[in-house]
């Protein structure tokens, strides 16, 4: 059940350029957020007013853990947060990633730059069913990676300028390597836009089940704004918007359009 | 234990002068995990029309300084589906029920009343003609004084029940627009929709908002919302219910004392979806403070 509580700031570490790494402790969140959900972030101050949504990185405990790059005024001000600073959450908010039943699936995850951070829990949630996925991220350069090795994954890195792991886009890489994959697939994906319209681009064999979560600016967080909507085709959602909020934030990838 | 009950006129009672705004507070059943839902005297529920409506391509919001820019475009189920889905819920609601009604034509707006009308659970209609979000009907009912006395006179005749018309506030001479309203026999006006405003990205040059001119809301148009509502005043004396950038106890109290017989929350759901606790206590000790035995005494109070 959703809520709007106060949770105290534990930690607050920079990870890589322009990207931390925060646990706030928050028990009503903790447990029972599930991988792909996101919290809404409440600012004090009168002149910008909506919460922000962060997608929750991880539970620890009865902490949540959230990833985040320094990209606004916002940001900025969670990037000064100290120990102990208590913050006005509202979630756990919208759907999430989910483990199927058939257990020959091969999970793959593909995150551009911050967007691992739901993708993080997921991959927490796998470990606990014995499942290691293979953990593609990728960034433009070295100092934007928020993370180089995991123990729960097989990780695969990489940069556009190669300054570390595989050189290129991590499409590119990633189109390789499901060339050589036959097992059912469920790859699970966050990042930038661009590189989910570029999926669209791909064609994928009928075995590989293609799961998005998206972003968009919100005002609520509880699908009372209507604001952050997402053009779908004519499946599930019979071609009218869906709200990223709501009935998201993560779709198939087939559901959606991004030509906006 | 003060008295906050506000009686609008024929029947209509409030427990409290707090309503929320129509599209910012949904049918009242998304939000009701995280807020007590019957706190407020009433909900008006997201503008209804008598087909779905799928709204307005993104983008549909832009934040903008104390304030948001919207055309989310009157995207709603549709009569039959609201009916069937949501009527369950508000129905069994122990604050008033408002239902904002929004329509492309003057026969369209009929047939949703009609539709309406055996519903005992609903208090009053809040007859939308001032959304600036679609290209028929909307704000032109509400911007043309012909148009807004022949559609007002004619919804008169329709119903009995008790009939808000919500005013826009982009116009030359709003007192004008609830001078008709009166006129028309209709029970109260709310006002001011939202503003007309821009945002552009100085990067892309494209504006922030899908139809490039969107509805402004938020504290920055509360100003603006007395101002309208003070003019408004001087010529009417059905009740106003006040409308335009509420986030707190004292913005209530403000309006109350420029002539408004009740508020709306709009934006501030979306940033503080429990302000109405914070208002309710507010106005308690307000009340207390000021020695008030009943809230209604300071409408209209403000020493203009």
């Amino acid at each position: 059940m959703k809520c709007i509580t106060i949770g105290t700031v534990q930690s607050n570490q920079k990870v890589a350029d322009q990207i931390f790494f925060a646990t706030i402790e928050v028990p009503e969140i903790a447990r029972q957020c599930l991988p792909g959900q996101f919290v809404n972030i409440y600012f004090p101050g009168s002149v910008k007013l909506f919460p922000r949504p962060f997608s929750i990185a991880g539970v620890s405990g009865k902490s949540i853990l959230i990833l985040y790059k320094v990209i606004g005024s916002q940001t900025t001000l969670m990037s000064r947060w100290q120990t102990g600073r208590q913050v006005k959450l509202l979630g756990p908010l919208g759907n999430s990633f989910t483990i199927s039943e058939d257990k020959s699936v091969e999970y793959v995850l593909l995150a551009g730059g911050v967007g691992a951070a739901p993708l993080m829990f997921f991959r927490d949630e796998l470990a606990k069913k014995k499942i290691k996925p293979h953990f593609f991220i990728g960034a433009k350069t070295k100092s934007e990676l928020p993370i180089i090795e995991d123990v729960k994954s097989d990780l695969i890195v990489t940069t556009d300028d190669g300054s570390k792991g595989l050189k290129g886009t991590v499409i590119e890489h990633f189109e390789d390597f499901i060339k050589n994959i036959r097992r059912p697939v469920s790859l699970n994906v966050c990042g930038p836009d661009s590189m989910m319209s570029a999926l669209k681009n791909i064609s994928f064999p009928d075995n590989v089940t293609i799961n998005v979560s998206l972003e968009k600016t919100m005002a609520c967080g509880l699908g009372l704004c209507q604001g952050c909507v997402v053009k779908t085709t004519s499946g599930k959602y019979n071609g009218h918007y869906a709200l990223v909020c709501k009935d998201g934030p993560v779709f198939n990838l087939n559901d959606v359009e991004f030509d906006e | 234990m003060n008295d906050l009950s506000i009686d609008l006129g024929k029947g209509l009672k409030l427990a409290n002068p707090v309503l929320t705004a129509s599209g910012t507070f949904g049918y009242g059943d998304e939000v009701s995990e995280v807020v007590d839902v019957n706190r407020f005297g009433g909900i008006v529920t997201k503008s209804l029309s008598l087909e779905p409506r799928i709204g307005n391509p993104p983008p549909r919001i832009v934040e903008t300084p104390s304030g948001m820019i919207n055309s989310i475009g009157l995207a709603n189920i549709g009569l039959e589906a609201f009916l069937r889905e949501k009527a369950p819920y508000l129905s069994q609601l122990s604050c008033k029920v408002i239902i904002n009604i929004a329509a492309r034509t003057e026969e369209e707006f009929c047939d949703v009343i009609k539709a309406l009308d055996n519903e005992k659970w609903i208090s009053a209609y809040e007859i939308n003609v001032s959304c600036p979000n679609v290209k028929e009907g909307g704000i032109a009912f509400g911007t043309d004084p012909d148009v807004l006395r022949c559609l007002t006179r004619k919804l008169r005749d329709k119903t009995d029940r008790y009939l808000i018309v919500k005013l826009s506030p982009n116009v030359t001479n709003i007192a004008q627009m609830a001078e008709i309203v009166q006129e028309c026999n209709a029970d109260a006006v709310s006002m001011i929709n939202t503003l007309y405003g821009a945002a552009i990205d100085i990067h892309t040059r494209k504006p922030k908002i899908n139809t490039v001119i969107g509805g402004l809301s938020g504290p920055a148009i509360k100003p603006a919302a007395l101002a309208h509502i003070i003019k408004a005043r001087e010529v009417i004396d059905i009740p106003i219910i006040g409308i335009g950038g509420i986030s707190n106890g004292e913005d209530v109290i403000e309006f109350m004392l420029a002539g408004a017989s009740a508020v709306q929350l709009g934006t501030v759901n979306f940033y503080n979806p429990c302000a109405i606790y914070e208002i309710l206590n507010f106005i308690e000790q307000y009340m207390t403070q000021y020695n008030l035995m009943s809230l209604q005494k300071i409408i209209g109070q403000a020493l203009v």
